[in-house]
């Protein structure tokens, strides 16, 4: 993930305002590029680089907060959040998945059966988590998304 | 948790003044829960905190430049943190899970990972306190990383900027 040296134009002396726009352009990018194939269930990294993605956006957000005409920046985000929190959903699951099954396989074979039920009944949130989370990462959703962060941006003021 | 306010913000000033003042206010906010995060049983100062070091971490993803050399080293330290904090969450939210699972009945599997989970915690709570002995001591990275944050904000009083007492 970039940081600032690999932004251009985000140096010590660069107005506020002028790297706002910058980083919250990047970071809008940065976000798309992480979104290809996040429904799946069988690369749970997916989900994991869009979220943390959605988590930078976010903080440049915060981070330029008083650059941003109030009310977009309100409304970005809220959208912005909604995303994370969906992501948050189904990545809680997989993390839990992913640590429980490597606790189950340092057992003995005749110990596994109770925590293999429980991966069970978490393979079945898992799956809520990704139907909650397909609307929110449509491909309509995400271009109005893309459309309201690209506008946010150039709104930015120094 | 709800991150504190910082004021004084100008976009029409340089990024080194508005940097300054947020990372002084977002490193007094990391510090304000020592010592009660060092408590093994303060699972709640101890995931605010992991906030906290996180909110740090990617301020100055975007602004180390902006503080010479300690801020990519105070970068690194506030990832460290974030990360150990985080593994010790994941045993908090797992535990719960696990004990909830045994209340319907006894499973000697279930009951070894519990086990495991607690000894790693107390391990995981020891390279905490380590890491956060290293981080607080006199002239260590955070002392760094504040006179270096109040000196680009402009003023030589970061206490004032990061609501301190």
């Amino acid at each position: 993930m970039a940081r600032s040296r690999d932004l251009s134009g985000v140096v010590p002396e660069a107005p506020y305002g002028l790297v706002a726009q910058r980083v919250v352009e990047a970071r809008t990018e940065q976000l798309f590029e992480e979104a290809r194939d996040v429904l799946d269930l069988g690369d749970i990294e997916r989900v994991h680089d869009m979220r943390v993605a959605t988590r930078r956006l976010r903080a440049a957000l915060e981070i330029f907060r008083p650059c941003f005409p109030r009310s977009r920046y309100k409304a970005a985000l809220r959208d912005v959040k909604a995303l994370a929190d969906a992501l948050g959903e189904r990545r809680d699951r997989d993390v839990t998945i992913e640590v429980l099954e490597r606790l189950a396989s340092e057992l003995d074979a005749g110990d596994r059966n109770g925590v293999a039920a429980l991966i069970t009944d978490l393979r079945g949130a898992q799956e809520r988590a990704n139907e909650s989370l397909a609307p929110h990462v449509s491909a309509v959703r995400m271009e109005e998304l893309r459309g309201r962060l690209r506008a946010l941006a150039a709104a930015a003021r120094s | 948790m709800k991150a504190r306010k910082v004021k004084g913000l100008d976009p029409g000033a340089p990024l080194r003044e508005n940097a300054g003042r947020i990372v002084c206010v977002r490193l007094a906010e990391l510090r304000s829960f020592l010592p009660v995060a060092l408590e093994e049983d303060q699972v709640s100062a101890q995931h605010d905190m992991r906030i906290a070091a996180k909110r740090l971490r990617y301020v100055l993803e975007l602004t180390e430049d902006c503080f010479g050399r300690s801020g990519g080293e105070s970068r690194k330290q506030a990832r460290q943190l974030q990360r150990v904090l985080g593994d010790m969450h994941d045993c908090d939210v797992l535990m719960p899970l696990l004990e909830r699972r045994l209340a319907r009945g006894p499973d000697r599997g279930l009951q070894l990972i519990v086990s495991r989970l607690e000894a790693r915690r107390r391990e995981l709570l020891d390279d905490f306190r380590a890491l956060s002995a290293e981080q607080e001591r006199a002239e260590g990275v955070w002392e760094r990383l504040d006179r270096a944050a109040a000196s680009a904000a402009g003023t030589n009083n970061a206490a004032s900027l990061g609501n301190r007492g």
